[in-house]
């Protein structure tokens, strides 16, 4: 009897046996089914709608040559996205450097410097910044009564207050993949450098620099990705002036209805972001990047 | 920060008033009450009349407009036997059309503005209005609309710092930065800004209409990298109260508290500003059917509307009210006959026919 059972369980338990990935395309069904209905679903649905809103037609993505107002946008948000990474990667870069080669008990504290502020609310800090930045706030006080200026400093309500706010937000996500690219750097390879006779800074640009490569590549794009979504920074430290692509979607939305043209910018942000990690999984290993393994 | 209809911020204002003195328990234990009660006690006791009746549901923005509604407008209306159940989530232009388009509409009534006539009317989500159940005697006939109806009114006004600027400025003065330099501030609308542009630029107030637009576009940038432009209500309340400009348009309801709570460092006056409505508006194949339209007639009595002018600084819609307004509330009230007259009032249909792309151009403009 038994051994009738183990024969007719035999073939499927075989198969499961032989081919291990089905095993766990099994395990993993249930994910997968919530994340097809739940995400890529409606994702579809955007992607549709940006085709066939108002009229079945490209005409929504046509507006990407011909409305000034779009462009425009699209080029504010760029500006701003690019010139946020490299000031970001500048200071990350610095504040990694020094993190790795602090003793373990600074680390420590310097770490807590640099986690805390991912745990505090996008709106406090911008707010934060509000009270620093603005016309009779701390900074312009402080350098007024010093009388290092006789006029206040525009400090924000313009794209330099965009930029503080967002560099602000920006740093931990382009120190942490540097500094783990940095920690893994063989310390001897500097040693070696300088015993053959390169002085320091040489050491440092010839060595150390081209290996901590890759972490500042990766840093660089995960910057670059969250800068283009960005919504509550520009809104509150650009007095109402700075227009990115996140707020101009939530007015076709929501506001002016024009729905074709939300979900066409939605697609494309959902394109170029794509595109920018298959182009930087070629350089880095993105699984590392994003934490795993 | 989310950009904010006016009827969004009323909500907001109270509640920041009263926050000292009401818990988020007593606010939810509040929803509560409103929301559930109702029901309870229907299931108690099911008379046919109750059957009979549907239920309204009423979309606001929440908070403390839940409390000042259900005291101007549910209980009057639950005394005739009707019921509106109020929903504080928000009737944002989007949300409703997604309703609509989905065929699965929940809501009856939504708080609205003119945008939401203009943006959703073409797209055919709205329901008429039923005049034959809605009384037109009891509100002034010029902001009763096809689609939507007016539920009270509020107002645009130019708002200055006393301790900057001694003497009352004009309209005019708020785009001469020699006469009185400081920063400026403005609503990141066009709605209202624009009319308040050209009222400035010496635009007759019954000649507002069509907007020129390019002309008020002109005026506005004369001055306009002194301007910081706000979002949401209590951005404008903040901006003034700290000093950060010296004038400012911004609505009444703000303008009030900021008077109160600067003591008079910030005023106001409602001459030359944009008398305008708030309206109720009615999702297309709202689950209620007729009985929404029973609802807003019921909301039309004076003493309801007095109490929410009481509660939020909501003008009366209807002119009724105007006599029953205690005389400490005439002058904050932007519908009353002395304010209502030295204000331009906005034309409805000028924004269905050009909103989105005036909106749209605004927005361009001042990020450019």
């Amino acid at each position: 009897m038994t051994a009738l059972v183990e024969t007719a369980r035999l073939p499927f338990a075989r198969r499961l046996r032989s081919h291990p990935a089905t095993r766990y395309w099994l395990m993993t069904a249930p994910a997968v089914l919530l994340m097809l209905v739940f995400y890529v679903y409606p994702i579809g649905r955007v992607l549709w709608m940006s085709i066939t809103i108002p009229e079945p037609g490209l005409d929504n993505y046509t507006l990407l040559a011909t409305s000034a107002s779009i462009q425009k946008m699209l080029w504010t948000t760029a500006r701003i996205s690019i010139l946020t990474t490299l000031v970001t990667l500048v200071l990350a870069y610095i504040v990694s450097y020094a993190l790795v080669h602090a003793t373990p008990h600074v680390q420590r504290w310097m770490f807590l410097g640099v986690v805390i502020p991912l745990w505090i609310s996008v709106l406090v800090r911008a707010f934060s910044w509000f009270i620093l930045l603005r016309r009779e706030g701390l900074i312009n006080t402080a350098l007024l009564t010093a009388g290092i200026i006789d006029t206040p400093l525009s400090l924000m309500w313009n794209e330099v207050g965009v930029m503080i706010g967002m560099v602000h937000f920006m740093l931990p996500f382009g120190i942490l993949p540097i500094y783990a690219n940095m920690r893994d750097i063989d310390r001897r390879c500097i040693a070696a450098a300088r015993g053959l006779g390169a002085r320091p800074f040489e050491a440092f640009w010839r060595i150390f620099f081209p290996l901590s490569l890759p972490g500042v590549v990766g840093a660089s794009i995960l910057v670059f990705i969250f800068s283009l979504g960005f919504f509550v920074t520009p809104a509150l430290l650009g007095g109402g002036k700075t227009l990115m692509v996140a707020e101009y979607i939530k007015v076709q939305i929501l506001e002016v209805v024009r729905w074709g043209v939300g979900t066409m910018l939605a697609t494309m942000l959902l394109v170029v972001i794509g595109v920018l990690l298959a182009v930087v999984s070629r350089v880095v290993n993105l699984r590392k990047l994003f934490g795993a393994g | 920060m989310e950009k904010q209809t006016f009827a969004e911020d009323c909500q907001e204002i109270v509640s920041e008033l009263t926050q000292k003195g009401v818990s988020r328990r007593d606010m939810l234990r509040a929803a509560l009450a409103i929301g559930i009660a109702p029901a309870a006690l229907t299931a108690g006791s099911r008379t046919a009349m109750a059957q009979a009746r549907k239920e309204v549901v009423l979309v606001n923005f929440g908070g403390v407009a839940m409390k000042a509604f259900d005291e101007a407008f549910v209980q009057p209306f639950a005394q005739h036997g009707g019921r509106i159940v109020l929903d504080g989530s928000g009737a944002l232009n989007g949300k409703i059309l997604t309703m609509v388009k989905s065929g699965h509409v929940t809501w009856d009534i939504c708080d609205a503005g003119i945008t939401t006539l203009a943006e959703l009317g073409p797209q055919n989500a709205l329901e008429k209005i039923d005049y034959s159940i809605v009384d037109k005697s009891k509100l002034l006939t010029e902001f009763a609309y096809e689609e939507g109806v007016v539920n009270y009114m509020f107002s645009t006004v130019m708002a200055w710092d006393t301790s900057k600027i001694k003497e009352e400025p004009t309209l005019a003065d708020f785009f001469d930065l020699k006469k009185y330099p400081g920063r400026r501030m403005m609503r990141k609308d066009s709605q209202a800004m624009l009319e308040m542009a050209l009222l400035a630029d010496g635009v007759p107030m019954d000649k507002l209409y069509p907007l020129d637009v390019k002309r008020a576009f002109d005026k506005i940038g004369t001055i306009k990298k002194d301007i910081l432009f706000w979002n949401s209500g209590s951005e404008s309340q903040s901006l003034m109260r700290d000093g950060e400009c010296v004038m400012g348009l911004l609505w009444h309801t703000r303008a009030n508290v900021l008077r109160s709570e600067t003591n008079d460092r910030i005023n106001y006056t409602f001459k030359n500003g944009l008398l305008q409505p708030g309206l109720w508006v009615v999702p297309k194949g709202n689950p209620a059917g007729k009985e929404a339209f029973t609802a807003i007639a019921s909301m039309q009595q004076p003493e309801g509307q007095v109490k929410l002018l009481a509660a939020m600084g909501n003008g009366p819609a209807n002119p009724a009210a105007q006599s029953l307004v205690p005389a400490e509330l005439r002058a904050m009230n932007p519908a009353s006959p002395a304010n209502a007259a030295v204000q331009a009032k906005i034309d409805a249909n000028w924004y269905k026919a050009n909103h989105s792309k005036t909106f749209q151009a605004y927005l361009d403009f001042i990020s450019s």
